[in-house]
């Protein structure tokens, strides 16, 4: 559980992360979702006190980070993949990182087996792709068998199989209990990861709900009719609120309708209906709509 | 790369028996000294140096021709031929100081350490605290090999070792302490500046570059205030720690005593000024680290 309070960060003269107030609970995994330059890494970076806030505070399980007995069985945080030296072997940096809280090398090695790391541990780090250093800095974050993982852009990076393994390895350490907060701007990846989503832009908390209740409030629905008649339900169902697109000959697509309103309207008419399926909005169309006016820095081509 | 397997976090592990302490700190920086390859090649270095140097002065003194070297003399040149290499292992210790704590600055090997030791000062304090027993361990062998290996050419020039003197013995035992303190020094400098080029340049420019600056001057000028400032200054007070008698034959600065106004430390006030530097230093890196965001 972790309980971020009025927490406020400011770099000079700018506002990172503007007085945002959440919590994480556990046995869910927290997506955290926010363009570039959104506070993302900032709020997760107080979390572990790396960063002093401004103002607020910010408790794991009840006490500031620092305040614990046991800090890496309390979090275990990849915030930046590239957190470690260089010139040390990925074995040696885990065991130097164990040695802090008397955790032994077989601990270290169950790690190395879980983040598939076993034929690049003994070599340096410096010559790690960030596919490897983001599997070494998972590997560091669960030696303390953490009650809480922190992972920003974990899948930064990471070839398909690796993206698999995270989602597989998040889900099934939430459903353990655990307390898991992870960033992403892969709202896709979200989408299939995430129970429950904050979304932030500028600072400041915009969205802060389950996942498929973020997806409703974001988009309307829509559904995909095809149908031999298509000129005559689009007739049909026509009026203000609802929205029809034709994109082929027979294929339509209804916004502003439930796939039952359709059918029913259809049998009623007699209109054969050879298609009729909801399209669930995409997680990345809900984010751009939550977030176009927050983002910091727009692209000049259109989106 | 291959094969990623999902096992849980072993849960079972006794967490009772894990959880943060500063011996355990120690271990972890111990462990992350002797795994850097700069480490082990800068302790190979001060090896080398010293006994090189100690060889090399060894083999060229020519002093034969001349009256026998009276008991004083004797003790001073053996101090003199063991610890000449720490002229230039300071300088490797100077940039090994430094390096230990910027290089987690600049690699960003720092966040892990803090993430790991979120209070960080147990982590600042185990760090320097290896740096120092690996640095004071280093030299002393160095040194005290260097005094084995070129007493058998000096007696050949008449210049009886006793190595066993306590005068001898605390000359170089205090060459071992002199390196560790600037490595100290340094090693603050690099806690505070974060950067490993700003942190040698600074380090180096105060050990080396003020010392001959204010020497010209004082040259030139006769300023007595700047011959007192240098007597203050880190390495000039460090010197006679390893010198034995008034440190002329070491190489140290011409003993004042023609001018009254003129302050010489002797070895006991050289170290006390050389400490009092590294403490400042280092209360001012660690609060500094402590407030600073990581």
């Amino acid at each position: 559980m972790i309980e971020i309070q009025g927490l406020t960060k400011r770099y000079g003269a700018k506002t990172a992360v503007d007085n945002i107030t959440a919590t994480i609970r556990p046995g869910l995994v927290t997506g955290f979702l926010g363009p570039n330059g959104a506070g993302k890494s900032t709020t997760m970076r107080t979390i572990i006190g790396l960063d002093r806030p401004d103002s607020g505070s910010v408790t794991v399980n009840g006490k500031r980070y620092a305040e614990h007995h046991n800090p890496m069985h309390e979090v275990g945080a990849l915030l930046d993949a590239k957190a470690i030296h260089t010139g040390r072997t990925a074995y040696n940096h885990l065991l130097a990182m164990a040695a802090t809280h008397g955790i032994g090398k077989a601990r270290v090695h169950e790690v190395i087996a879980m983040t598939g790391l076993e034929s690049v541990a003994k070599k340096r780090v410096g010559g790690f792709s960030l596919g490897m250093g983001q599997r070494l800095g998972i590997a560091a974050a669960l030696l303390g068998d953490p009650q809480t993982l922190i992972l920003d852009e974990p899948v930064n990076g990471l070839d398909p199989e690796g993206v698999m393994w995270v989602r597989k390895l998040t889900r099934h350490l939430a459903s353990q209990g655990r307390t898991i907060f992870l960033s992403s701007h892969l709202m896709s990846e979200m989408a299939q990861t995430a129970d429950h989503l904050i979304v932030l832009g500028r600072g400041r908390i915009i969205a802060d709900a389950p996942v498929g209740e973020i997806l409703a409030l974001a988009t309307g629905t829509a559904v995909r009719v095809r149908t031999p008649q298509a000129t005559d339900l689009a007739n049909r169902l026509a009026s203000s609120d609802v929205t029809v697109t034709s994109v082929e000959g027979d294929l339509l697509t209804i916004a502003g309708l439930a796939s039952a309103q359709i059918g029913e309207a259809a049998a009623q008419a007699g209109i054969v209906l050879h298609e009729l399926t909801p399209l669930a909005a995409s997680l990345e169309d809900a984010y751009l709509e939550l977030t176009q006016d927050d983002v910091e820095y727009h692209s000049e081509v259109s989106r | 790369m291959t094969n990623t397997t999902l096992e849980a976090p072993q849960t079972s592990t006794a967490h009772s028996s894990t959880h943060l302490s500063f011996p355990r700190v120690v271990r972890s920086e111990w462990i992350k000294l002797r795994t850097l390859r700069s480490t082990q090649w800068s302790f190979a270095v001060f090896i080398v140096l010293t006994v090189g140097f100690g060889l090399l002065m060894a083999a060229t003194l020519d002093i034969s021709g001349g009256p026998a070297v009276d008991a004083e003399t004797q003790k001073s040149l053996t101090v003199m031929v063991a610890t000449l290499g720490v002229n230039f292992t300071q300088l490797v210790a100077a940039v090994l100081g430094v390096l230990i704590i910027s290089g987690e600055y600049t690699t960003g090997m720092i966040r892990s350490t803090f993430a790991a030791v979120p209070t960080r000062l147990p982590a600042l304090f185990a760090k320097a605290l290896v740096l120092a027993v690996a640095t004071f361990v280093v030299s002393l062998v160095s040194i005290i090999l260097t005094a084995l290996v070129t007493a058998p050419i000096l007696a050949g020039q008449g210049v009886e070792g006793q190595l066993l003197d306590g005068e001898v013995m605390l000359a170089l035992v205090g060459g071992a302490g002199y390196l560790t303190l600037i490595a100290l020094l340094a090693f603050g400098f690099g806690a505070i500046l974060r950067n490993s080029a700003g942190g040698i340049a600074s380090v180096l420019g105060l050990i080396l570059v003020v010392p001959t600056v204010l020497a010209i001057f004082a040259g030139i000028t006769q300023a007595v205030w700047a011959q007192n400032l240098s007597a203050f200054l880190p390495s000039t007070a460090g010197a006679p720690m390893f010198a034995v008698g008034d440190g002329s034959a070491a190489g140290g600065p011409p003993a004042g005593a023609i001018d009254p106004d003129v302050i010489t430390l002797d070895s006991t006030q050289g170290f006390l000024v050389l400490l009092g530097w590294v403490v400042v230093m280092l209360i001012a890196a660690a609060a500094l680290t402590k407030r600073r965001d990581a």
